[in-house]
């Protein structure tokens, strides 16, 4: 503590005081007469970058009408929370295998991106898909090959 | 049988009480307990509990591959996961003896720039508002917004970003990333004047910090504190200069160092700081080479067995990764030295005798990350 607090210093601190306090009104007087900076959400929708992670997607390619994934499962054994589960399926032998069933649970998914990078078949990418919240944790489980066949 | 004391008879020892401030408190920045012993208002004895954030990383990261650890950094300390996340990969880089590509190591200077000064403008706006200023927070707030958005077009997350790969980054910026971080630059550069109105020339401000909580010189080296809060107190050490690593030795910056050692010096070497920040960014996109921003890796990476050391300067200060590898895809052992513990410690030794208002202001200017120091 500063004993040498005398009056002159008192009245000092009052000005000098006054004055802080006044540039400080000024910047927000300022302000006041300046367009809005935030997105006024449920009315305004924020538009999301490509590279936005939300999360993971079967891509739809045009050659077949349908997704890439041939089921290998290396996106399932690089997953560090283990969240992928892909079914592969066969029509007859010999034939190439594909994804049939591709189950992420979103709920632990920490999107980090390494399913998307490891994807030899380069068939995933992140949807732009920001609302995810659910109501209950089965909600957060979803079976991507459905949703390429909602999309379709 | 009830005894009645006079004044004369009360034990000194008996007039000290505790007071617990946290674990869930607003100022405590995430769940830290302090146990405080109290005369008056005076804190005579300060105690720091932690252990609440507790995940184990160091643990998961025996039971993962390399690749899988990525995640793991960032949310160590989410205020500045890029410079976390960098930095584990250089270590694993420099393990495996990977030459990563000088377009890579420009775009991780500048990522992991834009988010100090990020992390440098929550810590200060955070510290101010601990002390009672709501205004500037705000507005040091709608600047960190921006770099958020920035780093998002090219990471696509907001503060976890996973962005950095061994071998070099994800994606490769664009010129829309390039355009978008000079605005930035400019934009910050021109709000430096309103901070200084708004926070440094502040009666409140100025009473609350000056002379408030000083770490001398000695007590800060012998504490291990590193970071901002080491070069407030006159300590002329970064690793960005002192240890160059990807690239910093290209860029021409400042060390800002303060020899007051108290929350104002810790605040304006901040300040400082983002300003040296802004000059790096703008000389690694002025000279940002052309080619890939990735070298051949293979998919999963065997490092050779052996052990590596790497430190770099975060946010809060240096951080050591050590990494002890068998020859599987598995590491041994991952140590992770946090800036932030060493820089809490020191309150231990520096609280007694202050108000417990400036318990708040002290820690504030210190800047810790709480889950940094759990782990």
């Amino acid at each position: 503590m500063n004993t040498s607090y005398g009056f002159k210093e008192y009245v000092k601190d009052i000005f000098t005081g006054s004055k802080s306090l006044v540039i400080g009104m000024g910047v927000t007087l300022k302000r006041l007469f300046q367009p809005i900076v935030t997105v006024q959400y449920p009315r305004q929708k924020p538009i999301m970058t490509p590279h936005f992670r939300g999360h993971i997607e079967a891509i739809l390619f045009d050659d077949n009408k349908s997704h890439h994934c041939v089921a290998c499962g290396l996106c399932a054994r690089t997953c560090p929370s283990h969240v992928i589960k892909v079914q592969g399926e066969k029509t007859k032998a010999g034939d190439k295998k594909y994804g049939k069933k591709y189950f992420i649970d979103f709920t632990k998914c920490s999107l980090c991106g390494l399913c998307v990078d490891v994807c030899p078949e380069k068939t995933l990418k992140f949807s732009n898909e920001y609302e995810l919240a659910f109501f209950s944790r089965w909600d957060g489980v979803m079976d991507l090959m459905q949703r390429l066949e909602e999309r379709k | 049988m009830l005894t009645i004391k006079t004044i004369d008879d009360i034990n000194i020892n008996e007039r000290l009480y505790q007071l617990n401030l946290g674990p869930q408190h607003p100022s405590t920045h995430g769940v830290l307990h302090f146990l405080l012993t109290l005369d008056g208002e005076v804190v005579v004895k300060a105690e720091m509990l932690i252990g609440y954030t507790h995940r184990g990383h160091e643990k998961m990261a025996e039971n993962r591959i390399y690749e899988q650890f990525y995640p793991n950094t960032a949310r160590m300390d989410y205020l500045s996961g890029m410079i976390f996340n960098t930095g584990y990969c250089e270590t694993v880089e420099k393990l495996c003896g990977i030459e990563v590509p000088k377009r890579a190591q420009y775009v991780r200077v500048i990522t992991s720039e834009l988010n100090r000064v990020a992390s440098h403008l929550l810590g200060i706006m955070d510290f101010v508002m601990g002390i009672g200023a709501y205004t500037p927070f705000l507005y040091g707030w709608d600047d960190r917004e921006q770099i958020l958005d920035l780093l998002e077009t090219i990471s696509g997350s907001r503060l976890t970003y996973n962005y950095s790969r061994f071998g070099g980054v994800r994606v490769d910026v664009d010129q829309a990333f390039c355009d978008g971080a000079r605005r930035f630059v400019d934009r910050l550069r021109g709000r430096f004047k309103l901070y200084k109105d708004l926070i440094t020339d502040n009666i409140i401000f100025i009473k609350r910090t000056i002379g408030v909580g000083v770490i001398s010189k000695d007590v800060a080296l012998d504490y291990g504190v590193t970071g901002p809060t080491l070069r407030g107190s006159g300590v002329k050490y970064d690793v960005r200069k002192n240890e160059p690593y990807s690239s910093y030795q290209d860029f021409k910056f400042e060390i800002p160092t303060k020899e007051e050692g108290d929350c104002m010096a810790r605040y304006l070497v901040r300040m400082a700081e983002m300003e040296q920040s802004l000059n790096i960014i703008e000389q690694a996109l002025d000279n940002l080479p052309e080619g890939p921003v990735r070298a051949d890796v293979p998919r999963f990476i065997t490092p050779p067995a052996g052990d590596c050391y790497h430190s770099f300067e975060s946010a809060r200060g240096a951080v050591g990764y050590y990494i002890v590898s068998d020859g599987t895809r598995i590491p041994y052992r991952i140590k992770v030295r946090a800036p932030s513990f060493s820089n809490l410690f020191v309150m231990n030794k520096i609280l007694p005798g202050h108000f417990v208002a400036d318990l708040v202001a002290i820690f504030g200017s210190i800047d810790v990350t709480v889950p940094e120091i759990d782990r």
